[in-house]
């Protein structure tokens, strides 16, 4: 008997070391042999599985402020406009718009054709309801500061109707393609109030069947969807993956369709292998290195410029994005509308040593660079550390987690008590207007925090009033040569150190069509098709 | 034993009112904005203000304290701050998913770990016992990281017999399970060996063998019984840990457990989740120190309970 638990022993130590060994060489097999295969995988039925990296927070896109969750609540509920794949608006509910010079009005002729999911009519009524929700500042939603501005919302007929604005606001149209200006059926609005949360009601090529924060959505095909011929596939399922590996995995295996993102530093290992195809495209996330304009030195521009001389922002691309971006050449990216390019301050040490020279600054100069604690971020940081060793700033990198990030930059009451020297950071405009993406962030004062995200404590009168101006008139030509204007000045002022535009990888099964990423990061899965 | 019962239930109020308090303390305590975390990326300082006064952070500490245990008197956790659902909502979802793969993985790793223990200790210093202990410290220094890549690698991408990731069958249980006990058995096979390798040395033991007992039965029956005492409790502390969830088999395994939400939670200043969490992890290891205490009277009649 005794002999019996040995061997019973041993068996299970011996299947515990084959598993872990084995696995290893599992997978070399089988990244090695479907080198290239060139296979074209195969799909049966005509639901879908997409894999994303954390949960949902909410079904009301009025009360939304992830990226993630806006894409969700995308396929089952629509806006008077939206976004293409280059972030231009395009008419989606509505079928034209107009507005008038001063763009304080807005006025939407509607689609006569559409329903709401229960059967509602969609209407100028419903349109009402929607941005009267959301311009009530007692309602506590997350996205109410968008719409604050709109002083009334009138139904002129049926399927007209017209917004008027408290003060001029020329970005107005793009804030009406945000994914927060989706519309919920009134009735549903009426009926379960905030609860609309839980199972959102809309317009969309979709509808909710069920959502399990910790296991995912579902939703399935609107047969009565206006645009005909759509959607293409019956049901689609999301799942919160949170580990990278473990996503890739799921693609591998063919339980999941689409997968995103794609950690940069897996898209060799998978593509063009077991059928699955990695697709990098441009996003509107700009990274930058803010400087603290208030603080010596980085109050003289030579100063600030010879920063964005001394790194190689090349190397940066390859070495903390894995390739996976392209530099940045104005401080908001090109799908950015009213982006405007500007010419690059090119790698150059000695131009960067000789302008810290002019400025005074001394070798062995200490910096404090500030930033967020992910392992990108970090990596970034330590990046920019090197570099600017070379010119002979010995830099501190301080990674903080996003509490202390909040306490230590973003809750500053007072410009002058700001500890913050170097930030190292990223914006994404979510509006897609460059409005959202130089206001916030360089905005003269009021835009500092705890107001807004102007780390580097810019205000120049010049450049404030070229961003006002952008915004008094809805006239397009005026709007772009202000912020043309003001592009120049802020590249040539420097108050970043200019880095890259992010790219955004997503991986697919090659039967997979039309599901895509859009530049803000989004996903759309309208025109999803299996071939 | 019944008047032992009661008054270690009993106890349980006054621990969990203090635990409550300091709870209530550390989350607060924790640097960071919650309204700013809630109110997200780019909102405006009007957003974070109206997300405060909604949220009702805008209040007194001292206030806040006061209705946080009025409404868990009464029963209610609150509503999460990130998602507006209830807590007991959020945390319900997740307990059970935790609980089961808990008792799977423990269920093996106890079984796995008892029988290579026992035979390491009966077979010390040959190649069983070798072989059993180069097992064990595999299993204790093996990233569970790492080896549930391997095994999703191995079963699912490779050799496609099992799901990658989810909860759909029980087939999902496999390699979570598998992944987490691992370490779990690792250390049940170390302390049962070392534990019996003590008590077989022990006079009892010599005088069972003298009096002509078979050597199983003075293993199984009278060596096991005795060295079970610390093995037992090792294995109640890592029920409890198995409990709280692991954030690593939740990510890899994309389980939806309770230790995801609990570092989603700390992350984004949750405080409703953190405290409701925190508590009823508190609540587990009382619960298994309580079950452990009467286990160790049935393994050794002498323990009285008082």
């Amino acid at each position: 008997m005794k002999k019996t638990y040995g061997w019973l022993s041993a068996f299970v130590l011996v299947l515990l070391l084959v598993l872990a060994g084995c696995s290893d060489s599992g997978t070399k097999e089988g990244a090695g042999e479907k080198e290239s295969d060139g296979k074209k995988a195969t799909k049966e039925g005509n639901d879908l599985v997409i894999a994303v990296a954390d949960n949902f927070t909410t079904m009301d896109p009025h009360d939304t402020n992830d990226t993630l969750s806006g894409s969700a609540q995308r396929t089952m509920m629509e806006g008077l406009v939206g976004f293409d794949k280059d972030m231009n608006v395009i008419p989606l509910l509505a079928e034209e718009y107009e507005a008038n010079d001063e763009a304080t009005e807005f006025t939407f002729k509607l689609r006569e054709d559409v329903k709401f999911h229960d059967g509602t009519d969609f209407n100028a009524e419903a349109v009402k309801a929607n941005f009267d929700r959301l311009a009530d500042p007692e309602s506590g939603l997350k996205r109410h500061s968008l719409f604050a501005l709109i002083e009334k919302t009138e139904v002129v007929s049926d399927y007209e109707v017209k917004f008027t604005l408290s003060e001029p606001f020329g970005a107005m149209i793009n804030t009406f393609a945000h994914p927060a200006a989706l519309l919920h059926s009134p009735k549903s609005l009426e009926e379960s109030g905030d609860d609309v949360a839980k199972h959102p009601v809309g317009t969309g090529p979709f509808k909710f069947v069920e959502w399990k924060p910790s296991e995912g959505l579902k939703i399935e095909k609107n047969e009565d969807y206006w645009k005909k011929g759509y959607p293409k596939v019956d049901a689609i399922t999301f799942k919160p993956v949170s580990e990278n590996g473990s996503r890739i995995a799921m693609l591998q295996t063919g339980e999941a369709d689409f997968i995103y993102p794609v950690p940069t530093e897996q898209v060799e290992g998978v593509n063009g292998k077991n059928g699955i195809e990695v697709e990098s495209e441009k996003s509107i996330v700009v990274r930058y290195m803010a400087m603290n304009t208030l603080k010596e030195p980085y109050n003289d521009v030579k100063v600030r410029q010879a920063l964005n001389y001394a790194i190689n922002k090349d190397a940066f691309i390859k070495v903390v994005m894995n390739g996976e971006g392209e530099k940045l050449d104005s401080v908001i990216a090109p799908d950015v509308q009213f982006y405007s390019q500007q010419e690059l301050y090119e790698f150059d040490l000695e131009k960067a040593k000789g302008l810290l020279k002019d400025a005074g600054v001394k070798e062995g100069m200490k910096a404090k660079l500030w930033g967020g604690n992910s392992s990108s971020t970090v990596k970034a940081m330590e990046f920019l550390q090197q570099q600017l060793a070379a010119v002979g700033i010995e830099v501190e990198v301080v990674p903080m987690e996003a509490g202390t990030l909040s306490d230590k930059i973003w809750s500053v009451q007072n410009a002058d008590d700001a500890e913050l020297e170097l930030y190292y950071g990223g914006w994404s405009p979510s509006t897609g207007d460059a409005d959202w993406g130089i206001r916030p962030l360089l905005g003269g004062a009021d835009a500092f925090p705890p107001k807004s995200y102007n780390v580097s404590y810019y205000d120049n009168d010049e450049a404030n009033k070229l961003i006002s101006a952008g915004l008094e008139t809805a006239d397009e030509d005026k709007r772009a040569e202000a912020y043309a204007d003001v592009q120049k000045l802020l590249w040539d002022d420097a108050p970043w150190v200019f880095l890259s535009a992010d790219n955004t990888l997503a991986g697919k099964k090659n039967y997979l069509k039309g599901v895509y990423l859009l530049p803000d990061g989004s996903l759309s899965v309208s025109e999803a098709e299996i071939e | 034993m019944l008047r032992f019962l009661g008054k270690r239930l009993l106890q349980i109020i006054p621990i969990l009112i203090l635990v409550s308090i300091f709870i209530f303390l550390f989350v607060h305590m924790i640097p960071g904005d919650p309204a700013r975390l809630v109110a997200g990326e780019d909102a405006t300082i009007e957003d974070v203000e109206l997300v405060r006064k909604e949220l009702g952070l805008d209040k007194p500490i001292v206030e806040q304290y006061v209705t946080y245990m009025k409404n868990l008197v009464t029963g209610d956790l609150g509503k999460s701050l990130k998602t507006g659902r209830e807590v007991s909502y959020e945390i319900g979802e997740r307990f059970m998913p935790t609980f089961w793969l808990t008792v799977w993985s423990m269920s093996w790793a106890v079984v796995a770990g008892l029988i290579i223990g026992v035979v390491s200790a009966t077979k010390r210093n040959k190649w069983q016992d070798y072989l059993g202990m180069f097992g064990a410290v595999s299993g204790l220094s093996l990233p569970s990281f790492w080896l549930g890549l391997m095994l999703i690698q191995l079963f699912a991408v490779t050799l496609g017999w099992l799901p990658s990731g989810g909860m759909d069958s029980w087939k999902s249980y496999i390699l979570p399970a598998f992944t987490l006990g691992t370490g779990v058995a690792a250390v049940v096979a170390r302390f049962t060996r070392s534990s019996l390798m003590d008590v077989l040395k022990e006079d009892y033991i010599r005088t069972g063998r003298s009096k002509g007992l078979n050597e199983r039965r003075i293993t199984w029956g009278h060596g096991l019984r005795n060295a079970m005492i610390p093995v037992v409790t090792m294995t109640g502390l890592q029920f409890g840990f198995l409990l709280g969830g692991s954030v690593v088999i939740e990510s890899v395994f994309s389980w939806p457990g309770l230790g995801k939400l609990l570092i989603d939670s700390v992350a984004y200043r949750d405080y409703p989740v953190i405290q409701a969490e925190m508590l009823i992890f508190a609540l587990e290891f009382i619960i298994i120190n309580l079950v452990v205490d009467l286990l160790y009277g049935i393994l050794n009649p002498q323990i009285r309970y008082e």
